[in-house]
């Protein structure tokens, strides 16, 4: 039988044992290398895409050291969990910050994350690059200091694309479906912005919660108001549901959809006969340039999948080049001088230049401008990129891209 | 590295208070409160929401643990007529009934996008460190007042009534007492509680978001009560204290042991956990600090 006071020194030894190591490991911050902060959604809901987010930064990290390393020194990757949930993205963010000293943190992946973590950058003077939609990031009180930068386009974007996609292909009758949340409002409410202000009408509106086993009800209030053509802000799982429910109501009616929910994943859970002639819409992955190529190939060797699996893990790929690109172009790992830098090397006039290996030959010569995996990457004021929008259609079970869309 | 510390310190004094709550609502009274995260919720909306239309933090506090207590009221009042199964579904129904309420009403708690920006407590302090270890102190001086303050409930006459509700409701009605009346008085101090934890997280993270306030948080209680031992006040703190060493240390294993991937650490660490809870309902039902003087 173990006794109280056993088991309490065994816990508390195990404690100070976990402890111990990282309070000597932070004795040698400030030199050598360069401490980067990965804080991806390994686990939770973002977790279809966080690992493959992580080794794209581990794998960027690798090109650069092997490229000499960023202003003369290699950079060190420390990587972490936000388990996709604010209060362990902050104490995550806390441990980076404080105990392993990172200069800046990458790749938070869901607002309510980044929201979160970026009051504590703001404190430490770090910046925080990250891919999620919500508006609020652009702005004070959460980026009172313009140390946010966003990969991804942000969700009233998306509606704005969605809004053209509409004109373009002559729906006159759009009704909304929103999974409730940040997200999935964001773009049902910046479609209803875009698609007012070219003076049309949203016939119908519905936000639903999420896990749920049947949204029938939900969907025949839509289908009643007798739309056209059907917006949503919604998830792989859900949409599964809405779309199967449709198809068995039998009403003729179109979709679009953001990609991260009409994917192949959704073909193949429901079948070509009832994807036929969605509209997913997505973000562009910068797809014809020589760093997607690169990005492609160092996802395929990390994760055995074609990079266009992963459009999150494009943008940390770009996250890493841009940053070590900046601190090349600033001479230091001062992040007060590495900040300003970061449009200068991201934004155009310049050398266009497609890798880190590239930019920092072409840095000895005048400006460069970095054009990414993700995207061409040129920051607005608010440190947000503008990224082109493909329209895909579901064709016999494929994702054909028929046009892109430029908002 | 100290702030680091801190604020794992603040975060797992929130959850000893959180714990503390529930000790006295199950480990005393024998209430299965599977909704202790929906007052958590409320304390938390409460204060932010209060505080960001200027009232100062100290009533904006109080108002958090307040309102979190008299939302116990109505289902104290249904407590009456329900037991232990019954009581832990309606509960457990509460707490997300009051997630999707946040959720809807978006004229009042901004629904999914959250609150930001919310008022940090001893903003005035500017150096970063200096205010979170006197939002530690803060919070330390109210765990050991609720602590001391718990001990005496637990003492009085008033705590052997829930003990003995919790051992025999039939016996403390035959003796002329109202169980009724206690289990109400129960849930509103330890929901009064659960609101004041809620009103100290929104005003340390300083973002609030229905997500944050799911069931999971609940069940974390409930671990850490297991583990420490139920109807014991020492168990609350023992056990939340060790879950969050638990949970924050494995971080720390990977530096030493970098050859453990990260997907791999967040699955390592939930095992850990279930083993954990597993081995102590096995070897150890009473928990750490549990109480041996009984069976």
């Amino acid at each position: 039988m173990i006794n109280r006071r056993t088991l309490l020194t065994a816990v508390a030894g195990t404690g100070a044992l976990m402890a111990a190591p990282s309070i000597l490991r932070a004795q040698g911050a400030g030199a050598g290398p360069i401490r980067i902060g990965a804080l991806n959604p390994v686990t939770g809901s973002g977790s279809p895409y966080g690992s493959g987010m992580q080794k794209m930064i581990l794998a960027a990290a690798e090109a650069v050291n092997a490229a000499g390393g960023a202003a003369g020194r290699p950079i060190e990757i420390i990587a972490e969990d936000t388990q996709t949930n604010p209060q362990a993205g902050v104490l995550a963010a806390k441990k980076l910050i404080e105990a392993n000293k990172v200069q800046a943190i990458l790749g938070t992946w869901s607002s309510g994350v980044s929201l979160a973590v970026i009051p504590l950058c703001n404190d430490a003077g770090i910046p925080l690059f990250h891919c999620s939609g919500a508006p609020a990031l652009s702005t004070p009180p959460a980026n009172a200091k313009g140390l946010g930068f966003r990969f991804q386009a942000t969700n009233d974007r998306f509606g704005r694309a969605f809004a053209e996609i509409c004109v373009k292909e002559g729906f006159k009758r759009p009704a909304t479906m929103a999974f409730n949340n940040a997200s999935g409002i964001g773009n049902t409410e910046g479609f209803r912005k875009a698609w007012e202000a070219k003076g049309g009408k949203v016939v119908e509106s519905v936000v639903y919660e999420p896990n749920q086993s049947t949204y029938r009800s939900e969907l025949m209030k839509v289908l009643a108001a007798q739309p056209d053509v059907i917006v949503t802000g919604s998830y792989l799982a859900d949409t599964t549901i809405l779309l199967r429910e449709w198809f068995q109501s039998g009403q003729p009616v179109r979709w679009i959809i953001p990609g991260w929910a009409a994917n192949p994943d959704l073909i193949k859970a429901l079948g070509p006969e009832v994807t036929e002639d969605i509209i997913s819409v997505d973000s562009v992955s910068n797809e014809g340039s020589p760093a997607y190529a690169q990005y492609d190939a160092a996802y395929q060797k990390a994760m055995n999948q074609p990079g266009s699996a992963n459009v999150y893990a494009a943008m940390t790929w770009d996250m890493v080049n841009v940053l070590a690109l900046a601190i090349e172009a600033a001479g230091s790992a001062d992040m007060a001088a590495v900040v300003p830098k970061l449009r200068e090397v991201g934004n155009p006039p310049g050398t266009v230049v497609s890798s880190f290996a590239e930019g920092k030959a072409a840095l000895k010569n005048g400006k460069i401008n970095y054009d990414g995996a993700s995207s061409v990457l040129d920051f607005d004021q608010y440190g947000d990129v503008t990224p082109d929008f493909g329209a895909y259609f579901i064709k016999g079970g494929k994702l054909e891209r028929r046009y892109i869309v430029k908002i | 590295m100290e702030a680091y510390l801190v604020a794992i310190a603040i975060v797992a004094l929130i959850y000893v208070l959180l714990a503390l709550g529930l000790t006295l609502q199950y480990g005393f009274t024998g209430l299965i409160n599977f909704g202790h995260v929906g007052f958590f919720a409320i304390g938390a909306y409460t204060s932010a929401i209060l505080a960001m239309n200027g009232l100062p933090l100290v009533l904006s506090f109080a108002a958090g643990t307040i309102v979190a207590g008299l939302a116990a009221w109505p289902i104290g009042l249904i407590a009456l007529r329900l037991r232990d199964d019954y009581f832990a579904i309606v509960t457990l129904g509460f707490s997300e009934t009051v997630r999707l309420v946040i959720t809807s009403e978006k004229w009042l708690t901004n629904g999914v996008q959250g609150i930001p920006a919310i008022p940090r407590m001893f903003a005035g302090i500017s150096v970063g460190s200096l205010a979170s270890f006197a939002v530690l102190a803060v919070l330390l001086v109210v765990t050991i007042v609720a602590i001391l303050g718990m001990g005496r409930i637990v003492k009085s006459p008033f705590g052997r009534i829930i003990e003995a509700i919790r051992d025999n409701e039939d016996a403390v009605k035959a003796l002329g007492k109202d169980p009724a009346r206690f289990k109400v008085q129960v849930l509103i101090l330890g929901s009064g509680l659960a609101g004041l934890a809620g009103a100290f997280y929104a005003h340390y993270i300083t973002y609030i978001v229905p997500d944050q306030f799911i069931p999971l948080v609940t069940f974390y209680v409930w671990m850490a009560i297991i583990i420490g031992g139920v109807g014991r006040v020492s168990g609350a703190v023992v056990g939340t204290v060790l879950l969050m060493v638990l949970l924050e240390g494995s971080r720390f294993i990977r530096d030493v042991m970098p050859f453990i991937s990260d997907v791999e650490m967040a699955s390592v660490r939930l095992g850990v956990i279930g083993l954990l809870l597993i081995l102590f309902t096995i070897y150890r039902p009473q928990g750490l600090m549990g109480d041996f003087t009984r069976r």
